[in-house]
C-alpha cells in the first residue's frame, strides 16, 4: 500500500512538471504543447526529419457535420507527441475554404498525455469553454473535432477525455464530457444530402 | 392508519451532530404543482428522517436547525402551514387534501425536496372523479435557465425563455391527452443537469423529453433534430463493471495521473447510472423517430434527423429519454419563426402527437 501511495505521488510530481527534462521519458507523461517542443523534436541536425501525413477534422462550411483536412507533422512515434502535434495543427485552424475554427479563438493546449488503457487526456486553457452553454451543435463539432482527430490519427488512442484549466468537467453544456469519449465517426460523412 | 411511520432516510450522515450553532437551512414551498412541494435548503449536510405524525410531516434531523423563514402559513389544502418543534425538528401541518409524502434529496447545495401528494378538490368548482389508476407521468424538461440563457439569436431572442414557453404549450396539450406533466422547472432558473434527469426518475415518469433550441457559429443551419443517448461511449466499460459489483473498487493505474477531481468510486458510479439509459435504448429511438417526422411533417424547415450523442441529462434517465433541438435559432429567419404564437403551437402539436402516438401502442 506504501509503495503505491509512493507511485501515485512520483506520478503527480511528474504531471506538476510537464517540462522537466534530463530522464527518459515514458508514454505515460505527460507533453508540454510549447511550440518550440514540439516543432523541434530531438532529432539528430544531420538527418532530414522525418515527416507524416495525418488527417484533421474541422467543422465544415455548412456547420453540419466535420470536414477532412490533411497535415505534415513531424514523424514523432510516442503517441503523446504526436498527439500534440495534431492538437497543435487543431488549434492553428482549418486551410480549408469555409471550414470553421474547432475551438474558440485563443484556445491552448496546456498538456496531452496518452495512458496505455488507451485513453488520452487534452487539457485545454479555459478559452475552450468561452461561449459554451450555447448551441449543441457547436458543441459537438468542437468536442469531436478533437476526439476525432486524435484517435484516427493515432492507434494508440481509443477514447479522449478533454479537461479544461487542469479539471475535469461533467459538461460543456450538453454533452457528457466527465469520461473519455470515443469518436463519433458519423459526423466525419456527411449523410447525402436531404434537400 | 400508522400514527409514526418512517418513510425515508435522507441526507447523508454528516459530521454536525456535535456542532454548538443551529445549520441554516432555507425553506421553499411551491403550490403551483399537482403536489405541493417544500425544498429544505442546508448550509451543510445533515442526517435527517421524513416521517408522518398525525396530521403532520416531520423532518427529525439528528443536530440543531435553524429553518428561515421560521414559520409560516399557506392557502393550499395539502399544506396548511410550517414552522418549528424544539430545535432539530421542523413540522409541515398538512391539511385536509393531503394523502402522501415523497422526498428525494439533491447534491449542492444538499437539499431535502418534500412532495407531498394529494388534492386541492375543495377548490376546483366540478371536481372531476378520482381516477382508478394514476395517471402516467411525463417530464418535460425546458433547457437551461437563470444566469444560463443558453443560445441568443440575431435579436435577442434567449434559448431558456423559449424552452420554457414550448414546454408550457406542450405540458398543455399533453394534459389534454390524459397525462401528468411534470416540468423540471417553471421558472426562470438554473437547473444542474442532473437534477432534471433526478426529477424524472424521482416522479416514476415514462417519458422523458428534453427541448433546447440550437445555434450554430454559421448562421445558414436551420431546422429541427432528435436526439437518444450514444452509448458506444460506455458498453464495453459498463458490462465489465457490472461483473465487478462484488470487487472492492480498484483506483486508476497509479503511474499516470489520475483524472482530476475524480473520487475513488467516481467512476463506477457514472456508468451504472449511464446503464440505466441503455435498457431503454430501443424505445427512446422509437419516440425520436416519431418527434422527428412529426417536427417535419408540422414545419416543412429541412429534417435534419434523428441522432445520437452522450448528451448528460438523458444518461441517467430510467424511461425512454429524448432531446429536441427544435431549431436554429442563430438563424434569423427561424429566429423569426419562434416569435409567433402559431409556429411555437404548431411545433408543440407535433411533439404532443408523437407522443400519444408513442403511449397509445400496446
Amino acid at each position: 500500500m506504501r509503495r503505491r501511495l509512493l507511485a501515485v505521488a512520483g506520478a503527480l510530481l511528474a504531471a506538476s512538471l510537464p517540462a522537466c527534462r534530463g530522464r527518459d521519458r515514458t508514454q505515460n507523461e505527460p507533453v508540454s504543447a510549447s511550440p518550440q517542443e514540439t516543432a523541434a523534436p530531438h532529432a539528430p541536425e544531420a538527418e532530414p526529419v522525418a515527416k507524416a501525413s495525418v488527417t484533421l477534422y474541422f467543422p465544415s462550411a455548412t456547420g453540419d457535420v466535420l470536414t477532412a483536412e490533411t497535415r505534415e507533422i513531424v514523424d514523432t512515434k510516442r503517441p503523446a507527441d504526436r498527439g500534440a502535434q495534431i492538437v497543435a495543427a487543431l488549434l492553428d485552424g482549418p486551410k480549408t475554404e469555409g471550414a470553421l475554427p474547432a475551438v474558440p479563438p485563443g484556445t491552448t493546449l496546456r498538456q496531452l498525455w496518452v495512458r496505455d488503457d488507451g485513453n488520452a487526456f487534452a487539457d485545454f486553457s479555459e478559452e475552450l469553454v468561452a461561449g459554451a452553454n450555447a448551441g449543441s451543435a457547436d458543441e459537438i463539432l468542437t468536442v469531436y473535432a478533437i476526439v476525432d482527430s486524435l484517435t484516427e490519427n493515432i492507434p494508440a488512442i481509443h477514447k479522449v477525455g478533454i479537461l479544461v484549466a487542469g479539471r475535469e468537467r461533467d459538461t460543456f453544456g450538453h454533452l457528457d464530457v466527465s469520461r473519455p469519449l470515443p469518436p463519433d465517426l458519423t459526423l466525419a460523412k456527411p449523410k447525402p444530402a436531404t434537400e | 392508519m400508522i400514527s409514526f411511520r418512517r418513510v425515508l432516510l435522507a441526507i447523508t450522515i454528516g459530521t454536525a451532530a456535535f456542532a454548538a450553532d443551529p445549520i441554516p437551512v432555507k425553506v421553499a414551498t411551491d403550490t403551483s404543482g399537482a403536489s405541493t412541494r417544500v425544498v429544505l435548503t442546508f448550509a451543510k449536510k445533515v442526517a435527517c428522517a421524513v416521517v408522518e405524525d398525525a396530521g403532520h410531516v416531520k423532518v427529525n434531523c439528528d443536530a440543531a436547525i435553524a429553518a428561515d423563514p421560521g414559520a409560516g402559513t399557506l392557502d393550499d389544502a395539502i399544506l396548511k402551514s410550517f414552522g418549528a418543534e424544539g430545535d432539530r425538528t421542523f413540522v409541515l401541518t398538512t391539511g385536509r387534501g393531503y394523502r402522501s409524502v415523497d422526498t428525494f434529496e439533491l447534491k449542492n447545495p444538499t437539499r431535502l425536496v418534500i412532495d407531498l401528494q394529494g388534492t386541492r378538490t375543495a377548490k376546483a368548482v366540478t371536481a372531476p372523479p378520482v381516477p382508478q389508476k394514476p395517471l402516467p407521468v411525463i417530464v418535460i424538461d425546458p433547457g437551461h435557465g437563470g444566469v444560463e440563457s443558453g443560445a441568443v439569436g440575431p435579436s435577442g431572442l434567449q434559448e431558456k425563455d423559449l424552452t420554457l414557453d414550448l414546454a408550457r404549450r406542450l405540458k398543455a396539450l399533453l394534459e389534454r391527452q390524459g397525462a401528468t406533466v411534470v416540468l423540471t422547472r417553471d421558472e426562470d432558473r438554473v437547473l444542474p443537469l442532473d437534477d432534471r434527469t433526478a426529477i424524472a426518475n424521482h416522479n416514476h415518469a415514462i417519458l422523458f423529453i428534453s427541448i433546447h433550441l440550437n445555434a450554430s457559429k454559421r448562421k445558414t443551419p436551420v431546422g429541427a433534430e432528435t436526439y437518444f443517448l450514444a452509448t458506444s461511449a460506455t458498453d464495453a466499460e459498463a458490462r465489465t463493471l457490472a461483473g465487478l459489483e462484488n470487487k472492492a473498487y480498484e483506483p486508476p493505474d497509479a503511474t499516470t495521473p489520475p483524472a482530476p477531481g475524480s473520487p475513488p468510486g467516481h467512476d463506477l458510479e457514472l456508468i451504472l447510472w449511464d446503464m440505466a439509459q441503455n435498457s431503454f435504448l430501443v424505445e427512446s429511438s422509437r419516440l425520436a423517430e416519431a418527434v422527428q417526422t412529426e417536427l417535419n411533417a408540422a414545419t416543412g424547415v429541412r429534417d435534419r434527423g434523428v441522432r445520437q450523442a452522450p448528451f448528460r441529462v438523458l444518461m441517467g434517465a430510467t424511461m425512454p429519454a429524448i432531446l429536441v433541438e427544435a431549431g436554429f435559432i442563430s438563424n434569423s429567419e427561424e429566429e423569426a419563426r419562434f416569435k409567433d404564437d402559431a409556429y411555437k403551437d404548431k411545433v408543440a402539436d407535433a411533439i404532443a402527437r408523437a407522443v400519444a402516438s408513442i403511449t397509445a401502442r400496446p
